[in-house]
């Protein structure tokens, strides 16, 4: 990690007169000046709060928990975000299914990552045959419109959970591999790689010490931004009816079952919607305060 | 700023473009829409002019438009578009029900079930000498005054020639049956045909003849191709027999039916059917909501409260199907979950599940828990008693049947083997939803059932194609099927219908072979004499039901939504438009 | 020039060879195109095993995909089931233009069944998209200006609110708004499916009409995307030396804004919209599905439920040309507007 505490001296002018910062410390001011950014990360960590620490008092069991008698109830005491079409508490269900949208978020946003990097470094680093047949299989995913490859990936694997988070990362690597291989090509005939090399460091540790830590604005970036994505994503393809099937619950399919009640039952929208809708909104703002605070110059949406 | 003006400007012309390219598509008539006064826009619709050859219509004269402004169109909203309209190429339950529309079934049924003549004079029986002796031959005299839309007379020559192309190998018709139960067809005259199965064949009144295809249109067709897989008639059938007739389908979008001028039925009050291709369910009970659309169909129990509270009427229509569990018992070659051999646990199931509340809660009292697949028709043995919901007895039964809970899971187990079931289904709403409740119904009995839900098409993939219906992944399965109503016969649970490797299309997707019900089964699809078959029916129910081989949920009608404009409509399972002429719209 | 665009096509050719061969095993191992046909009740066994046959579903995977690419009219194949192939293949592949039949809309090419639907999806399309872009750019630009005031995060918070809602949601909120409920209400409603009335007819006035609802779902998911592009290409460009130098020299803010500014922040929006440009041709599936629009993305829904594997592949086919069509499209004209680069 030795490169990335290094001092980098930056052409702004503005802080002269200060001591020298680290890269780290530049990174944390700017995101910190971001305060859209700031409160996106406060709610975050609420939110993961309530579905993490929530699922402790509502399991799995209560939420799944059906009584037909009770069903289409308005919120109360007993159900304070009221009850779906079989009775089953909604509360429980938006903490259960927080758990399974939040992990499908962060483990495709895992996944993707290091599968993209794993190519584009692979692509970057060997570069000559193995570089221009990772990087036609990179294109040839790329022009294939995402949503129809993943529509199509989708109805292959039917719902479950892992098969839903796989689908989402081989989906989605594709941009990833490309900035990790862009990366690696401008860095690896740097001096200090170079220099590495010439002193016989071994390969892995050349990319994993060396280059790998220097490309690590965009790939946090593209993580961020990955997790609401996939979180997204979900929503959608429940909606097309390919998503996790209930009676596990996840924000997205209990999102797609509440259309036929928006006005006998708004709670059963209301509530996964305003929870999609606040993850995804403090997703992208931290990630927006991210970019603009690991990689000034980058302006990708 | 000018750069982008410019590179503005393609975008608006395309646009232009596409918009009048849009809006004059099918009708085509440029000179209408290039005015684009709000005056000459009615005439668009009024006047389709034929720019295909194909579609043009031998008869000169323009219906209604004389009538323009207040001609009666009724929208119907299809939730599924046909694939095609010609009925040899499509089982799609949205086209083939449109046939009494524009093709026309020989014979409607009404209401009640009672079949109605239309190309007939008479309903062949063996009173009127219609059927033969040994069962096997049938005699249909046609009317005299029949004639396709196009004028030209419908004879006894368009029913060989339908024959003839669905068993035609050069066409890959969607369904042979039931003319690859036929040995013979014959036109002694132009109104006589005469059909000789090859075994007595029971189910005809239900089967034959649901469409005919105007020989005079598609036989040079035939000829020139060798096939009638790609005939323009497939999807543009303007050549019909009904009330109405095809008038213009646009991918997607719509497809329209006006009156047809050479009808010999009663004259239709409503001037034009107006199908609309509408996808999803919410957008369609919006649109039924606010009266872009007067007729639905398919309709969600959930939604019926919600379109009743706009003033949309909801109709039940017994359609023969039934919502039910299918058991899966294997066989040597996939062995199915030990507990299920045996009735008792069978038994214990249905007396675990509360199915009363079950349709009282979650289907809105719209339908009734059912006990066999012939449930409320007269092929259902009246000795049947119903299973009651009682967990103390099911209880009991599985104690007696030594699946107890000997490791104090919560599960009963037997012989170190779990009684957990998986049980799968597609992914309709109200299946998953039943299943959340049929869970934990069984967990209270000791009973786990793990739950899996697929896309229709993969769940019903076949043998061959490993779909979970067929390769004993599931014990339990649900499904809404039927007999070939309103007919009784039904082929699942024949030995025969097992699927194999060498055999992989075999129906009985439950492997079981019981050998009692297998001959009945084979019986009763040679009976032509009702009441003999209603008694071999009544002991096959008995059967199904005591031994519990399929357990029946709720009766699954068709739910029609109909706006309170409609008036006079009377529907039917199997032909639910065929008193269309008798339909009116109230302004 | 003329070198550059022929080397591209040529390096296209693997590719899309590349794409059919991922999209085909994907299909071909998804379901069963004739389990129900779109019936209630499972396919006939008998009918099942005869159909298999006849549509040659019953050839292994690598032959289906070599009778799509390139024809079976050199083989003869088993039609009537007696177990002799005695029949000469009629199809002739998609590299002679056959994209096969539709196994759904029976009788009709694949490419008939995807043709259908170009004018409608266009048409949402492109209008969809002329109206992102201009209210993107005079949001991008207005924000761009007012860095950081309250205007610009009240922007940016509801561009960012559409951006992260599941449009689904906001189309049937904005029906169930806008169609069902103002009705209720006596107010002047919007019709919520289809492109016209037919008690009016098809009109223009009519499929604008019907235009509302679906272009304002897209417009408000799709905006945030383009006017934060535009918002953070003008920041850039305005802090360059030569606007600071028109500013200096006294010229007027708007002409150095439209004249200075946004030209030569032009090029990397054209550059976004270029590659977009290939994606309208896809339509919207989730807006056309819900507003029962007749476009292109509802043709892959409705085809891909019923594993109509020559219309599903003959449309991502057609978008993946498309799609190259235009990165090539978007490359030239990167070259025209700007000087300094060269292909040759």
């Amino acid at each position: 990690m030795a490169t990335v505490d290094t001092p980098i001296t930056l052409a702004t002018g503005a802080d002269a007169l200060a001591p020298p910062l680290t890269f780290r410390q530049m990174a944390w001011r700017r995101f910190r000046r971001h305060r859209m950014a700031m409160a996106g990360a406060v709610i975050l960590i609420l939110l993961f709060v309530y579905a993490f620490g929530g699922g402790l008092i509502f399991t799995a069991e209560r939420a799944n928990f059906t009584d037909t008698s009770a069903r289409l109830q308005g919120p109360s005491a007993a159900h304070p975000f009221g009850t779906d079409t079989v009775g089953r508490d909604v509360l429980a269900r938006t903490i259960q299914g927080g758990r399974i949208s939040l992990m499908i978020g962060l483990m495709a946003a895992v996944l993707e990552i290091v599968i993209g990097v794993v190519v584009g470094a692979v692509a970057g680093y060997y570069g000559g045959v193995v570089d221009s047949l990772l990087m036609r299989l990179t294109e040839a995913m790329l022009i294939i419109p995402s949503l129809f490859l993943l529509i199509v990936a989708a109805r292959l694997v039917g719902g479950s959970v892992t098969w839903i988070i796989i689908i989402f990362a081989l989906t989605s690597w594709m941009y990833v591999a490309r900035i990790v291989r862009a990366e690696f090509l401008s860095l690896k005939e740097n001096e200090f790689i170079l220099a590495a090399r010439s002193i016989g460091t071994p390969t892995s540790q050349i990319i994993f010490r060396h280059i790998l830590p220097n490309s690590m604005a965009p790939i946090v970036v593209s993580a961020t931004l990955a997790v609401a994505t996939a979180i997204l994503s979900e929503a959608y393809i429940s909606f097309l009816g390919m998503g996790v099937q209930p009676p596990t619950a996840t924000w997205g399919n209990m999102l797609d079952g509440s259309y036929n009640y928006i006005e006998s039952a708004p709670w059963l929208w209301i509530f996964p919607g305003l929870l999609i809708l606040l993850t995804v909104l403090s997703i992208n703002f931290v990630g927006d305060g991210l970019r603009d605070a690991l990689d000034p110059r980058s302006r990708n949406v | 700023m000018r750069k982008l003006k410019w590179s503005a400007l393609p975008a608006l012309l395309l646009i232009v473009a596409l918009f009048l390219a849009a809006c004059s598509a099918p009708s085509g008539t440029t000179e209408t829409q290039a005015t684009e006064a709000p005056a000459a826009e009615e005439t668009t619709a009024e006047e389709p002019a034929a720019e295909e050859p194909a579609v043009e219509e031998p008869t000169a004269e323009e219906p209604a438009a004389e009538e323009e402004g207040d001609r009666q169109i009724a929208t119907f909203i299809w939730t599924q578009e046909f694939d095609t309209l010609s009925p040899l190429y499509t089982s799609m339950w949205f086209s083939t029900i449109t046939y009494s529309l524009w093709n026309t079934w020989a014979w409607n049924f009404d209401e009640n079930l009672e079949p109605v003549p239309v190309l007939v004079t008479e309903i062949p029986t063996a009173d009127n000498g219609g059927i033969s002796a040994d069962g096997r031959t049938l005699t249909f005299h046609l009317r005299d005054d029949i004639v396709w839309s196009d004028g030209e007379p419908i004879t006894s020559d368009d029913f060989v020639f339908t024959y003839e192309m669905n068993v035609d190998p050069a066409n890959t018709v969607s369904s042979t049956y039931p003319y690859d139960q036929v040995e013979t067809i014959e036109a002694p005259d132009a109104q006589t045909v005469v059909v000789t199965f090859t075994e007595p064949f029971a189910p005809w009144l239900a089967t034959l003849w649901h469409s005919l295809l105007p020989a005079h249109v598609l036989r040079p067709v035939f000829e020139a191709d060798g096939t009638l897989d790609e005939a323009e008639w497939n999807l543009a059938p303007t050549v019909g027999a009904g009330p109405y007739r095809f008038e213009e389908w646009e991918s997607g979008s719509y497809a329209r039916f006006v009156k047809n001028e050479n009808w010999w039925g009663p004259e239709p009050a409503i001037d034009e059917i107006f199908f609309r291709f509408v996808p999803d369910d919410a957008s369609q009970v919006a649109a039924l909501q606010n009266g872009e659309g007067d007729v639905g169909t398919f309709i969600a129990y959930s939604d019926v409260p919600t379109l009743q509270d706009a003033g949309v009427n909801i109709m039940t229509v017994p359609s023969g199907y039934y919502e039910g569990w299918f058991m899966f018992l294997g066989d040597d070659l996939i062995p199915g979950h030990p507990a299920l051999q045996d009735v008792r646990v069978r038994q214990a199931i249905a007396m675990a599940l509360d199915r009363e509340t079950l349709n009282q809660d979650l289907l809105l009292g719209l339908t009734k828990p059912v006990e066999t697949i012939w449930g409320g028709t007269p092929y259902e043995s009246p000795d049947i008693v119903p299973w009651p919901y009682d967990p103390a007895a099911a209880n009991a039964l599985l104690d007696e049947a030594g699946w107890v809970d000997s490791n104090g899971d919560g599960t009963r187990d037997k012989d170190g083997e779990e009684l957990v079931l998986v049980h799968g289904t597609t992914t309709r709403e109200i299946r998953q939803d039943a299943q959340a409740v049929a869970q934990q119904q069984l967990a209270e009995i000791g009973i786990g059932l793990e739950l899996q839900s697929y896309d229709s098409n993969v769940f019903f993939a076949s043998y061959a194609e490993d779909g979970p219906a067929y390769t004993g992944e599931l014990d339990i399965m649900q499904w809404s099927d039927g007999p070939f109503f309103p007919d009784p016969d039904h082929y699942y649970w024949l030995c025969s219908e097992i699927p194999t490797d060498e055999a992989p299309d075999g129906a009985n997707a439950q492997r079981i072979c019981d050998e009692e019900l297998d001959g009945l089964f084979q019986l009763q699809a040679t009976q032509t004499n009702t009441e003999e078959r209603i008694a071999t029916f009544h002991e096959i129910s008995k059967l199904m039901h005591d031994q519990v081989y399929w357990l029946g949920l709720w009766d699954d009608p068709d739910v029609w939504a109909l706006s309170g404009r409609l008036q006079n409509v009377k529907m039917s399972g199997p032909t639910p438009f065929y008193n269309i002429t008798d339909w009116t719209m109230a302004e | 020039m003329s070198r550059y665009i022929i080397r591209r096509l040529l390096q296209a050719i693997p590719l899309l060879f590349f794409v059919s061969i991922i999209l085909f095993v994907l299909m071909g191992q998804m379901g069963d195109p004739i389990a129900t046909m779109g019936g209630r009740r499972v396919t006939r066994p008998a009918d099942r095993e005869r159909l298999t046959r006849q549509l040659g579903l019953d050839q292994p995977g690598y032959m289906q995909y070599l009778y799509w690419l390139v024809g079976n009219d050199w083989r003869q194949i088993d039609l009537d089931g007696d177990g002799v192939p005695d029949t000469t293949g009629t199809r002739r592949g998609i590299l002679r233009g056959d994209f096969g039949m539709s196994l759904m809309k029976r009788g009709q090419s694949a490419w008939e069944v995807i043709w259908d639907r170009v004018p409608n999806t266009l048409l949402l399309m492109v209008t969809s998209e002329v109206v992102i872009i201009i209210f993107a750019l005079l949001i991008g630009v207005f924000s761009a200006l007012r860095q950081y005031s309250l205007a610009d995060h009240v922007i940016t918070a509801v561009s960012f609110i559409g951006y992260s809602t599941p449009i689904f949601f906001f189309a049937l909120l904005s029906i169930y708004i806008f169609s069902v409920n103002f009705k209720r209400w006596g107010l002047p409603s919007l019709p919520a499916v289809g492109m016209f009335d037919p008690q009016v007819g098809r009109t223009p006035g009519q499929v604008a009409l019907h235009m509302i609802l679906p272009v304002a779902t897209i417009t408000f998911v799709s905006i945030a995307a383009y006017s934060r592009y535009i918002r953070s290409t003008m920041l850039e460009v305005l802090n360059e030396d030569y606007i600071r130098t028109a500013r200096a020299k006294g010229l007027r803010n708007r002409y150095i804004l439209f004249v200075h500014a946004l030209k030569n922040a032009a090029l990397p929006i054209v550059t976004l919209i270029g590659l977009d440009l290939a994606l309208l041709l896809g339509g919207a599936l989730v807006t056309e599905r819900i507003f029962a629009w007749p476009g292109m993305g509802r043709l892959f829904l409705d085809h891909m439920q019923r594993f109509d594997t020559p219309v599903v592949m003959g449309i991502l086919i057609l978008l993946s040309v498309t799609v190259i069509v235009f990165q090539i499209i978007t490359d030239l004209t990167y070259a025209l507007l700007d000087p300094r680069i060269r292909y040759d």
